[in-house]
């Protein structure tokens, strides 16, 4: 029999480890991907209130109808959700599902952003979702998000430069700036995602070499009881 | 493949192709609705005579028509605002609010109304039922009428880029060069609630 210490490592505990440190890893993801989807019920509640709180109504003299941005947060904001929700419900776990997550999130920002004026206190939501994001601890969805969010502000503001700066006349190259600062914040996150990545296999590492030499003693222990009984048959 | 598997996938390329339509479609609806502008004033070549907004010879006057509940009108506030910075300290401003006899008083007292009647040298002026728009012609929340000391109009039209959107735009930068040089003409459209339908 051979017998290992608890820093050693064979091919079986290798193999244990990473199917130790990939169910985690799904476990961690499915319960991120139940909490975008409760969190982006939530922002689409919290859109629907914004609009009726700064423009409720449309006036045609006397006569008022719901305005513009409250229908745009009720079916716009629902169409954004929608799919990520129903992902998160029937996939969740899954490398599609946190793409379209970290895009509906970066989209959810952007209809905010548009709903309050392209108030640039609004970008803060950008930030906030992709240390949310992070979460996932898979770097590439941070990279589908920055993605979303620089486009959208490209094309925006380009074509309709109020609706994501509240201004009309904003500097073709803003979007850039404001692409800065979320690359400023991704180095940070996807450093963070990989050390958690790695801090991830180090505990399945653990786990597994435990799991192993405890194996190893029940094996001893059973072969002692084996020997034993041999010798008090004997005697 | 099971029939569980099938609604599913069913299910996710149905709420796929929602999900980009509704992207697109939302898009499309909220630039049109903002970039759509109101009625144009069909307004008077000259002060018109029955308004009961005091109007003094050789006084440049401003004029513009609010109805308080539009949301939209905040933008035009802001960007009279900036006018009226920009412009001679002799040019005079008033504000023509929209008010139904019907609703109740105070109905007119909103963020739009307060953050007007803020405005330096600037009057407010109730108008009960629409009837001095009527007289100005005008039909749109945010239209405003720039008039010369001699009652004869310089400007028509709205002061914003877009419905809701203030920032630069060629209304405004009209209004003030006009009101500066005290020479040329202009119009623009005007993006705002309906006042008179």
């Amino acid at each position: 029999m051979t017998t290992m210490t608890m820093n050693e490592t064979t091919p079986a505990v290798d193999a244990r480890a990473a199917e130790l440190r990939d169910a985690q890893l799904v476990a961690r993801r499915k319960r991120i991907d139940r909490m975008f989807a409760v969190l982006l019920g939530i922002q689409y509640v919290a859109g629907i209130a914004g609009a009726l709180f700064v423009s409720p109504y449309a006036w045609e003299g006397k006569v008022r109808v719901l305005h513009m941005h409250v229908w745009v947060a009720i079916l716009g904001g629902g169409g954004i959700i929608l799919l990520p929700v129903l992902l998160a419900w029937l996939k969740p776990g899954t490398t599609m599902t946190r793409h379209v997550i970290a895009a509906s999130q970066m989209l959810s920002s952007a209809l905010l952003i548009h709903l309050t004026g392209g108030r640039i206190e609004t970008h803060f939501h950008v930030f906030g979702s992709l240390a949310f994001l992070a979460f996932y601890l898979d770097w590439p969805v941070l990279v589908t998000a920055t993605v979303v969010v620089a486009a959208d502000h490209f094309l925006r503001g380009i074509f309709w430069p109020e609706s994501v700066y509240g201004i009309a006349n904003a500097e073709w190259w803003r979007f850039l700036e404001h692409a800065a600062w979320v690359v400023f914040e991704d180095v940070f996150l996807v450093w963070g995602c990989i050390l958690g990545q790695r801090e991830l296999r180090a505990s399945a590492l653990r786990q597994a070499q435990v799991e192993h030499l405890s194996e190893q003693e029940q094996l001893k222990s059973a072969a002692l009881e084996m020997a034993l009984a041999e010798m008090q048959a004997t005697a | 493949m099971s029939a569980r598997r099938i609604a599913v996938a069913a299910a996710l390329v149905l709420a796929a192709l929602l999900w980009t339509t509704t992207i697109g479609a939302m898009v499309h609806a909220i630039r049109r609705f903002e970039s759509t502008p109101g009625r144009a004033a069909d307004a008077l070549g000259s002060w018109p005579a029955a308004s009961r907004i005091p109007r003094a010879p050789g006084q440049w006057r401003l004029v513009m028509l609010i109805h308080p509940h539009c949301s939209c009108s905040r933008a035009s506030i802001t960007e009279l605002e900036r006018i009226i910075e920009h412009s001679p300290p002799s040019l005079r401003t008033y504000i023509v609010v929209y008010r139904p006899s019907d609703f109740a008083k105070g109905w007119e007292t909103t963020d739009v109304f307060t953050a007007a009647s803020r405005l330096p040298r600037t009057r407010i002026v109730l108008d009960q039922d629409g009837h001095e728009a009527r007289l100005f012609r005008g039909f749109t929340s945010g239209q405003t009428y720039l008039y010369d000391g001699d009652g004869k109009l310089r400007f028509s039209g709205g002061i914003t880029l877009l419905r809701g959107h203030a920032g630069f735009n060629s209304g405004s930068a009209e209004v003030i060069e006009i009101a500066r040089s005290k020479s040329g003409a202009g119009s623009h459209p005007v993006f705002g609630c309906a006042i008179n339908k």
